[in-house]
């Protein structure tokens, strides 16, 4: 009896330790001498998920040295499990990166360069607008993928006419937006849709920070906060209307990056990124011949002024990761390889993303749905053209003003007291995180 | 002493030091069984409670990088915390939330309890089932379907708008979301309250009631004279373990509003965790002290419900 105990416990302690091994993501050489990389795509709409999974097995059947271990971590666990997997030595050889995210994790030295890694011509492809995006003192950390615009204005074409507004000339300043949303309101449907909840307001009101204030709030070398400049209260009064005059959703079901309320007909115009262009041509496809999109109107009306930041993903490797070329062998190969890869991303996406590769503009030139498209037309000519990269300085800064414009929204202080705060908090951050001097140069 | 005497007590000496020394050895085999059988118990403890609290001590006075050598920054991480206003914040939330379900809770469970005890065999049989049933929901599930319930179009503002009240902005209102979210935290919990509480109305004899009545005391009289004093205990243990564990939610909050509006809703430890979700060091840090400087005062609150159970000792029923 005593020695079937035993036994059973070094089973038990074999199983654990071949459990616990597995758990290992880092870069490993199997006995066939071929390494496998582990690679941590975050979830985004279920079509790139695809996209991914069929380029990654082309890249495994495609060769024998290096094997992608793909796996899609959702967007809501993302931080917490690469952080566990950090502390424990086991991040991912590569994952997807923002490109808010890519100066701060290389001030922390958590991505390897690329420019010892990859072919020097690879980096001569990238557009010279987004190449600042991954570029710290010189050196590549990261692989760019693609641009999107986090704010464009989307308008029912139908509901606007019978509302006896003209479709073909969509509001310009902000004052005019307020007047559609009014008369679009009826009965159960709202006169738009944009972010009310303070984490979704920190990142999509980046674009209409710079159209108010020409700046995000805080000066340029991260030294002190600028949230008081009265020119923010115009755009905390925008917000404070669309909610306390309820034209817009009180109790929203989704969060801003979702544009299931205007599919599913409960608004009438929206606030959205671009790549909701994607997702109404794959779930809401009878909205797409009722749908016009135009840059978000402006503070005062002007055209060719910031009101969106171009947000985006990269790949980058870790720092620590034991497979630094074997994982670059892939990045180069999916991001940085036959353009037609890329195209074929662009594609899928309904070309509501945009291309960071001059060869991959090439090989669209010749697709005649990219270049029909209506939506991208608008978008890459009124709306890319002025866009600005997102901030690179810590979330908590763009959490303050947005917890700042919530809180002026949904009435817990005024707006003046609300900047106020939020200039308190940003001035904190930049005190308890030592920021001042620190900005990307 | 007679020699007898002397006899006796000569010969009586060594069987009371034999019988001394059987009682310390057999103490002490008493003791040497007591120590292994508490040993697993102090052994896991000491593992997974005591070591991971003296090293989490010892890593709040580090800046924690994963890529770089942690910077040491004694006691700074704790100087943030006290400073931080979020922090703070957080604790009147999940205080306020503690006040909005736990006197509540035990208020319906009272009621609930006297209520059962009325009733037949088979009906308080059915009527337990059914009041411990959402002590086995789920609490995502729950919070799911009260988010429903909450929505412009669902069925709590439709019964209010038959008043011509709604809708009420439940959930992203900042001075409704809490109470909001108090309303499944206390469907939740109010099964196993009332099962707590009818079990010591059992306790209590039924005599006592017989001659309140035959003395002309009125229901309410029996219940502050006879009930709530008889059921001391309990109502204490229901207020200590209920303040702990509602102010440590965190679920129904992330589920339902992320914390939000305004953190109207942001309990300590959904703050904790939302500060550790940043990809900072100083954010790695600053959660890490943050839960440290929570279990102080957690404790602190425990402490002084403790001290009001020691300070009354309760009457045995």
């Amino acid at each position: 009896m005593r020695r079937r105990g035993i036994v059973m416990l070094a089973i038990a302690a074999v199983t654990a330790s071949v459990a616990m091994s597995g758990c290992s993501s880092g870069g490993g050489e199997t006995p066939a001498g071929t390494t496998t990389v582990t690679f941590w795509q975050q979830k985004f709409e279920d079509y790139q998920q695809a996209w991914f999974k069929k380029y990654v097995d082309q890249f495994n059947a495609s060769q024998s040295k290096v094997k992608v271990d793909y796996q899609v971590v959702p967007g809501d666990t993302w931080a917490q499990k690469l952080k566990a997997a950090q502390a424990a030595g086991k991040a991912p050889d590569i994952a997807t990166t923002n490109y808010g995210n890519v100066s701060p994790g290389v001030a922390q030295g958590q991505f390897a360069s690329l420019d010892e890694l990859l072919p020097a011509e690879k980096f001569d492809d990238i557009k010279g607008n987004v190449k600042p995006f991954v570029t710290i003192g010189g050196k590549h950390y990261a692989y760019p993928m693609l641009v999107e615009p986090s704010t464009v204005l989307y308008y029912r074409t139908d509901l606007v006419t019978a509302a006896g507004l003209d479709p073909a000339s969509p509001p310009k300043s902000w004052d005019e937006l307020i007047v559609w949303a009014t008369k679009l309101t009826q009965g159960a449907v709202k006169g738009m849709t944009i972010a009310s909840a303070a984490p979704d307001l920190g990142w999509s009101s980046w674009g209409l920070q710079y159209n108010a204030c020409g700046r995000l709030p805080v000066n340029d070398d991260w030294s002190k906060a600028a949230a008081m400049d009265p020119c923010y209260e115009k755009l905390l009064g925008l917000y404070k209307t669309l909610y306390a005059n309820g034209l817009i959703p009180k109790q929203p079901k989704v969060g801003y990056a979702d544009g299931a309320p205007y599919g599913q007909g409960e608004v009438a115009m929206m606030a959205g990124g671009s790549w909701v262009i994607g997702q109404l041509k794959n779930d809401f496809k009878a909205m797409i011949p009722k749908t016009a999109v135009a840059p978000f109107p402006s503070f005062d009306g002007s055209t060719g002024k910031t009101t969106a930041t171009l947000g985006g993903w990269t790949l980058t490797v870790d720092a620590k990761s034991k497979a630094k070329q074997q994982a670059a062998e892939f990045i180069k190969y999916l991001l940085a390889g036959d353009p037609a890869i890329m195209a074929d991303f662009f594609k899928t996406s309904g070309f509501s993303k945009y291309t960071v590769r001059s060869s991959v503009d090439l090989a669209l030139a010749s697709n005649p749905d990219a270049s029909a498209d209506p939506f991208m037309k608008i978008i890459s000519e009124k709306v890319v053209p002025f866009g600005k990269a997102e901030p690179a300085y810590p979330w908590d800064i763009s959490l303050a003003f947005g917890t700042a414009i919530e809180s002026a929204m949904k009435g817990s202080a005024d707006i003046p007291t609300s900047l106020k705060t939020a200039d308190a908090a940003i001035n904190d951050v930049i005190k308890k995180q030592s920021l001042a001097g620190t900005a990307p140069k | 002493m007679t020699v007898l005497e002397s006899g006796i007590a000569t010969a009586a000496k060594p069987a009371a030091d034999g019988l001394a020394e059987r009682r310390v050895a057999g103490h002490r085999r008493d003791n040497r069984t007591a120590y292994l059988m508490i040993a697993p118990m102090v052994i896991l403890l000491t593992i997974f409670v005591i070591w991971p609290l003296v090293y989490s001590v010892y890593l709040s006075t580090f800046k924690i990088s994963f890529y770089e050598e942690p910077e040491f920054v004694g006691l700074q991480f704790y100087q943030y915390v006290l400073e931080s206003p979020r922090f703070w914040s957080s604790i009147w939330v999940g205080l306020y939330y503690a006040l909005l379900t736990v006197p509540t809770g035990i208020v319906i469970g009272l009621l609930l309890a006297s209520f059962i005890k009325m009733l037949s065999k088979r009906a308080a049989a059915f009527m337990k089932t059914t009041i411990y049933l959402p002590a086995v929901v789920s609490t995502v599930v729950a919070s799911v379907l009260f988010v429903f319930m909450y929505q412009d179009e669902g069925v709590i503002n439709w019964l209010l708008s038959l008043l011509n009240y709604a809708p009420v902005n439940w959930l992203n209102d900042p001075s409704f979301a809490l109470p909001a979210i108090a309303v499944p935290g206390i469907w939740l919990g109010f099964g196993i309250t009332t099962l707590i509480l009818l079990a010591g109305l059992l306790d209590i004899p039924e005599g006592y009631y017989e001659s309140a009545q035959l003395d002309g005391a009125g229901f309410f009289q029996r219940l502050f004279h006879i009930t709530i004093p008889l059921l001391r205990n309990v109502l204490l243990y229901l207020l200590v373990t209920g303040f702990t564990l509602a102010i440590q939610l965190f679920d129904l909050p992330l589920i339902m509003t992320g914390g939000g509006p305004v953190d109207a809703t942001m309990t300590p430890n959904l703050f904790i965790f939302t500060s550790f979700r940043d990809l900072t060091p100083y954010a790695t840090s600053f959660s890490l002290t943050a839960s440290l400087m929570l279990f102080l005062v957690l404790g602190a609150i425990s402490l002084v419900i403790f001290r009001l159970v020691n300070s009354d000792k309760a009457i045995d029923g």
